[in-house]
């Protein structure tokens, strides 16, 4: 190798150093919370983040984002057995090889409601923040958990209910503004991780595949997308649910969601809740206010 | 259904296209007008509450009602609205501090009715606070919905503050300086004029609907220059009434908190305390508005001992309120407290000085209200423009100016943050704009890094190394494991130097060698104050920063300065 073509090569290693990635995870100390957690050490090692970890020790925090504060209220089990809490977590991070890092809040907007820190590029959470086995099933996604997804600046990786490893990337791309941006996120997380990315449009109204492929091109993601994405899967028949099931049993799940208004939500429904409420896969959910990278 | 989607957007609406300031009063004044609603929303549920329960508090049992409301109102911040307890205006000074005033929308109401439980059942607190807290709320929550900026929803939460002090005591002056001088801790043109619309937009609410003499009546005094000198001392007494209820409040927080019993139950035991104290001395009991009323029209029946024994009971009813979990603010018992102080005083002159033509008592216990707000919330200002609306003239400005400023300065040397800010000044929360601690708060280490480093392996000979400082322009070269991209050291330019104009030693000499691996590094997460205290200690100009063991880049004091310069403009930018 010519020294001008190694010097290159380190300058690329270097490039690649910089996409430190980070993402929360708080840490309920239940046989769910470990399943939650598993789920997050198998993200930050296949995307090589560093990862954060919060133990409660309040049922709440705020989290102060731009333009919004948000409380979150934690169910009680979160706070269950806090003499075994970081051992545990500690012992699941260093056994898949991830040096996890403890938060531990300095901020306090009352005695007893810390403020936790928004400054993530992940964060992981369950379906519900509720230990209540009939809220962590598929169809039902907290109002807590909605809230983070409006509100946060980070995607939130909604996990399975049990631990539920992904060796490929499918993004849900419909046309619209947030989809743009789930594409984006996709092509990010192919890049950090290598990991084939497939497309799924359900093609809705007049649309046609050019209208489809100019969005993409508008939004300077062609020539990325030729690059990385394995199979662009495009419905124009049957009913979205029913086309679901072309969905990978282990894919990541890549969309958008609250994108447009509560108007045509209640009209034509939402996507994202049709998606959450049939697969079981892992879902990163990007949120109006992410601003995309890569 | 353009034109419906474009008035969706609160952003587009036509009025955005005004002038900034102009928004910005228009906005105060709307903020100004809801915090005086909310003012007197609370007003009349105190007055229908203490009503209400009137007629009970004949009764042996009576003593059980604050405790129930104490215990009601508990409940309904910690399980109906999911909040913690606190004075309130803590919280507004903290969310301005460091959040830019983002306060949760649901503190726009829920103060205001557990203040209510608290107060109208006889607890000893003040309604100004919870008012404070919903005014800031309001406009917290109108700035986000139009999706104002920091500095723009901060002026909004003054302007909220601003309003409900006003509507309160019917006096803007004092709502515009309390805010300016404990809320916001700055004195800008960009910020005084809204908050001085939405002070005289709130006050005219409270004319409106409760006609001109809403807190108090007005009087005049004519003071003697001996009635001047006697402030001085009356500045002492306030001064330690304000120490007294400032430690003793954080001593029965404390206490509270050690005691291991559910906080509704807290509540109650501070509550039952008071209501057993009011049967012995009445005068503590709510937020005491009626006792001051008496004292400053004169007509306080009881003697000089009587005045002193309510006074510090009054100290410790609040205390026992608010630091055992009822819900309330410390200005109206402040108030009280100061009146008593006063009133006392007056008498001790009169009766050991009873040939000196002093002014009327009314004016000593308004002129010890001034002292006790100067005092405890070290907030003089405040404290002069509330007793000259109050008073409505200025015949009694020189005593007042002495007497909280005395007072002010004489707490300071024994509690060096006001009853508002020693918490958030102990927990280093207090960051007021354009202070060091602030800009640095703002900063985060990501937005100092500098990426570009190039990392090298271990295995690199001095020759290639040498290669690669020509065509780099940092002095920093982190080193970092081939395979796992852990970082390992760092070479420093220096480190090399003796090898540089030895051509022999290149091929012989590598950089694992001459790496340094023992160098300080930073956390990406840790907090910007934490890493600059590492620098300093060890007289560091750079450290590298890692994440998950991995280099991310340098973070150096000469980039630190480059954004601490533009943070510091943005923060005090007038325009």
């Amino acid at each position: 190798m010519s020294r001008r073509a190694k010097g290159r090569a380190i300058r690329s290693q270097a490039k690649e150093a910089r996409m430190e990635t980070k993402l929360l995870h708080i840490f309920r100390n239940t046989p769910l919370g470990r399943e939650t957690l598993l789920q997050s050490i198998y993200f930050c090692n296949i995307t090589r983040s560093s990862m954060v970890i919060y133990i409660p020790e309040y049922t709440k925090f705020l989290m102060y984002f731009d333009n919004d504060v948000v409380q979150v209220d934690l169910d009680p089990s979160y706070l269950l057995y806090p003499e075994t809490s970081r051992t545990h977590a500690l012992d699941l991070t260093k056994a898949h090889g991830i040096d996890a890092s403890f938060f531990e809040p300095r901020q306090f907007t009352a005695s007893t409601l810390p403020d936790i820190p928004v400054d993530f590029d992940f964060m992981c959470s369950p379906r519900s923040i509720s230990d209540l086995s009939s809220k962590i099933s598929l169809g039902h996604i907290g109002t807590r958990v909605r809230r983070i997804i409006k509100t946060a600046q980070f995607p939130v990786l909604l996990t399975s209910p049990c631990y539920k490893e992904w060796t490929s990337i499918l993004v849900f791309f419909g046309g619209s503004v947030n989809s743009v941006k789930a594409v984006r996120l996709g092509l990010h997380i192919s890049r950090l991780t290598g990991l084939p990315l497939d497309l799924f449009t359900q093609v809705e109204g007049s649309q046609t595949m050019d209208d489809y492929k100019d969005r993409l091109k508008q939004a300077g993601l062609e020539a990325d997308f030729d690059k990385r994405v394995r199979d662009w899967k495009v419905f124009a028949d049957n009913g979205f649910e029913e086309n679901l099931y072309h969905v990978p049993h282990q894919a990541l799940a890549v969309l958008g969601a609250y994108g447009h208004g509560l108007v045509k939500d209640i009209l034509f429904g939402s996507k994202m809740e049709v998606i959450q409420s049939v697969l079981s896969n892992n879902l990163l959910i990007v949120g109006p206010r992410y601003s995309a990278k890569g | 259904m353009k034109r419906f989607i474009s008035w969706r957007v609160p952003t587009k609406w036509p009025v955005f296209r005004l002038d900034d300031r102009l928004l910005l009063i228009i906005s105060g004044m709307i903020v100004g007008i809801l915090s005086g609603l909310a003012a007197f929303a609370l007003n009349r549920s105190l007055v229908f509450c203490l009503d209400f329960l009137h007629s009970y508090r004949a009764y042996w049992w009576a003593f059980i009602l604050p405790a129930g409301g104490a215990a009601l109102s508990s409940l309904f911040l910690s399980r109906v609205v999911n909040e913690g307890a606190g004075h309130g205006i803590p919280e507004v000074i903290y969310a301005v501090s460091r959040y830019g005033g983002l306060i949760r929308l649901r503190s726009s109401f829920s103060r205001l009715v557990s203040s209510c439980l608290t107060i109208g059942s006889g607890g000893s607190a003040g309604p100004e606070a919870p008012v404070v807290m919903s005014g800031a709320a309001i406009g917290s929550n109108i700035a986000r919905f139009f999706s104002f900026n920091d500095r723009q929803r901060v002026t909004l939460v003054g302007c909220g503050a601003a309003g409900a002090i006003s509507s309160i005591f019917n006096a803007p002056i004092a709502g515009l300086v309390f805010v300016l001088e404990v809320i916001l801790g700055e004195w800008s043109t960009v910020n005084i004029v809204p908050i001085a619309v939405a002070s005289v937009a709130g006050t005219e609410v409270s004319r409106l609907l409760a006609g001109n003499q809403i807190a108090f009546s007005h009087h005049t005094f004519h003071i003697s220059f001996h009635d001047i000198l006697a402030c001085a001392g009356l500045a002492v007494v306030t001064a330690f009434m304000s120490v007294i209820l400032t430690r003793l409040l954080r001593h029965m927080h404390h206490a509270s908190d050690k005691t291991k019993l559910p906080i509704w139950a807290k509540a109650a035991v501070g509550g039952c305390a008071v209501g057993l104290l009011g049967f012995f001395v009445p005068d503590v009991m709510g937020e005491g508005y009626h006792s001051i009323r008496n004292m400053i029209e004169g007509v306080y029946e009881q003697g000089m001992t009587i005045a002193v024994v309510a006074c510090f009971a009054k100290v410790l009813a609040t205390s026992l309120t608010l630091g055992w979990g009822g819900s309330g603010g410390i200005f109206a018992p402040s108030l009280v407290v100061g009146s008593f102080s006063g009133l006392a005083y007056h008498r001790f002159l009169v009766y050991f000085f009873p040939s000196v033509p002093w002014v009327g008592e009314g004016c000593y216990a308004l002129l010890g209200m001034a002292g006790f707000i100067g005092g405890i919330l070290q907030a003089p200002l405040t404290g002069i423009f509330l007793i000259v609306e109050i008073t409505g003239g200025y015949e009694v400005i020189l005593p007042l100016i002495i007497i909280s400023s005395l007072s002010a300065t004489i707490c300071y040397y024994f509690e060096s943050a006001s009853f508002y800010m020693k918490d958030l000044v102990e927990r280093g929360q207090l960051l007021r704009p354009g202070t060091d601690a602030r800009v640095l708060s703002d900063l985060s280490i990501s937005e100092l890094l500098e990426k570009d480093c190039i990392s090298v392996p271990p295995s690199m000979s001095l020759r290639e190394f040498v290669g690669l400082i020509t065509r780099s322009r940092r002095n920093y070269f982190p080193v970092e494991d081939p395979e796992t991209k852990e970082f390992l050291g760092l070479v420093k330019f220096d480190d090399i130097r003796p090898y540089l104009f030895n051509s022999m030693m290149y091929d012989a000499v590598f950089v694992e060698q001459i790496m340094d691996t023992h160098v300080a590094v930073a956390r990406y997460g840790e907090d910007l104050s934490d890493v600059l205290r590492i620098m300093d200690s060890r007289g560091l100009f750079s450290m590298p920063v890692l994440a998950n063991k991995r280099f991310v880049g340098m973070i150096s004091k000469a980039t630190l300065l480059d954004q601490y310069r533009k943070e510091l403009m943005v923060q005090t930018y007038q325009g």
